[in-house]
């Protein structure tokens, strides 16, 4: 494939999903101007080394790794602060019905190490395939499989956890 | 907690999405792409640069254009009254989904002759809105007929500003598919203030040639020295496959560069295939030296 022809391709996939990016990011630090330097920097990252594109058919996964290295790059950088969260509790207090399990799942969530909040998101909040997200992230499907269980049952101690404080 | 799970995607799903966000990606992108490693500065933020560029910018083209008093306070710092000046006059821009347009007006001030500085300035903007009137048609016509990419970008560069010559180069990138990129020239003399066309610099008509020859010589000693230099000229190129470079036009595109050599100017494609992009050629002074006018500006 041409240079250029392969950097339109990028280009018009990037523009394309956009929106699936900074979210992605965002996920990660919470707040949109950090989550707008992350995507900033993964165009950069992204066309300084297309020739890492062996197949334009892996623009998405490749683009993907790119933005999930960013954003772990920044958060170590940042050697985890503690989150305030403020906008996400007002986000998800709608008022109308009980939103406690989703607090706690959330809370239990972030609280995740990312290796495994990675796959979480990428499986059920981004859609991709175990296929894909081992693309994503250079392993194979098997551990990507197992890692993606192993973070699940996390979730349900922790949120176990958390009902039996309730209770108590 | 799969459902709690499809809740929480929900909200993830929520995350608001700033405005800018098609912008700034937008011009990562185009300030990223088709760079060579070593062109590529290390990587910046855009939001603030950009932004307070634009500020300036109003700032001064308003400032011009509304207040007298303001006009007049500029012309009293000492750099900018009294000097040949081009700023950025106006600016249009839009960024639709797969529509794109970036038109920036020069503006020349400082010219005593306002009879030349309003002509420029008048042929700039009126050539630079139909540009901007061109593309909203075509995008319109795209989008009746099912949408597209279409982006237009234009601007100026100032390729030589010192006591004497001012060569103000004004681009045009149209991106269809691909993308092709014109330039015009405009070259004054500042001290003098006229304009200068290529005729004017020499005695007769017999620069074309001349020069023709001159530059058919660099494109086969470039193509010589790097074969990927490929020029639609004979000795290169087979005349069977395309129409082949044979002689500049009259007033062929050109400016005077810093050291007073004649720069001989070529559009994408105009005499080369499109990744040599736009194509330019000094011609060496003592070639043409016979029929010039006098050494004035070439030197």
């Amino acid at each position: 494939m041409h240079k250029t022809c392969l950097e339109d391709t990028v280009a018009a996939h990037i523009i394309e999903f956009k929106e699936r990016y900074y979210r992605l990011a965002y996920s990660y630090v919470k707040n949109s101007e950090d989550a707008m330097d992350i995507v900033q920097e993964s165009i950069y990252k992204a066309f300084s080394s297309l020739d890492s594109l062996e197949n334009p058919s892996y623009i998405k996964t490749w683009f993907y790794r790119i933005v999930v290295n960013t954003s772990v790059d920044i958060l170590r950088k940042r050697k985890r602060e503690i989150l305030s969260n403020e906008t996400f509790l007002s986000s998800i207090d709608e008022g109308e019905y009980d939103s406690y399990e989703n607090f706690d799942l959330k809370a239990a969530l972030d609280s995740l190490p990312e290796n495994y909040r990675t796959i979480i998101i990428l499986r059920y909040f981004e859609d991709l395939k175990l296929q894909e997200i081992a693309d994503v992230l250079n392993e194979n499907v098997n551990t990507v499989k197992t890692r993606l269980y192993a973070g699940l049952k996390k979730l349900r101690i922790a949120m176990d956890e958390k009902n039996e404080e309730v209770l108590i | 907690m799969e459902k709690g799970l499809k809740d929480l995607k929900n909200e993830y799903l929520d995350i608001p999405i700033p405005e800018e966000l098609d912008f700034v990606v937008r011009k990562a992108i185009k300030e990223n792409r088709s760079l060579k490693p070593k062109e590529r500065s290390s990587f910046k933020k855009t939001i603030i640069a950009a932004a307070s560029a634009l500020i300036i910018m109003a700032t001064v083209t308003v400032g011009i254009n509304t207040s007298p008093a303001f006009a007049e306070t500029l012309s009293k710092v000492p750099i900018v009254g009294g000097i040949v000046k081009v700023l950025t006059f106006k600016e249009y821009t839009l960024n639709d989904e797969t529509f794109n347009a970036d038109i920036k007006i020069p503006e020349i001030s400082g010219l005593k002759d306002e009879e030349l500085q309003k002509a420029l300035n008048e042929k700039y903007l009126e050539e630079n809105e139909k540009l901007y009137q061109q593309f909203i048609h075509d995008m319109e016509e795209m989008k009746k007929s099912g949408g597209g990419h279409l982006g237009v970008d234009s601007g100026y560069v100032i390729k030589t500003d010192n006591n004497r010559i001012l060569s103000v180069g004004r681009y045009v990138v149209n991106t269809v598919a691909s993308s092709s990129t014109t330039f015009k020239y405009d070259t004054i003399d500042k001290k003098n203030e006229v304009l200068i066309t290529l005729p004017s610099l020499f005695k007769d008509d017999s620069y074309i040639n001349i020069i023709s020859e001159n530059i058919k010589e660099q494109m086969i000693k470039r193509h010589k020295e790097d074969e990927n230099m490929i020029y639609w000229v004979s000795g290169v190129e087979d005349e069977d496959l395309i129409e082949l470079f044979e002689k500049i036009s009259k007033d062929q595109n050109f400016y005077i560069n810093n050291d007073g050599k004649l720069v001989i100017c070529f559009d994408k494609y105009e005499v080369a295939p499109g990744y040599m992009g736009v194509q330019e050629f000094i011609i060496p002074t003592e070639v043409i030296s016979n029929v010039l006018v006098s050494n004035e500006y070439i030197k």
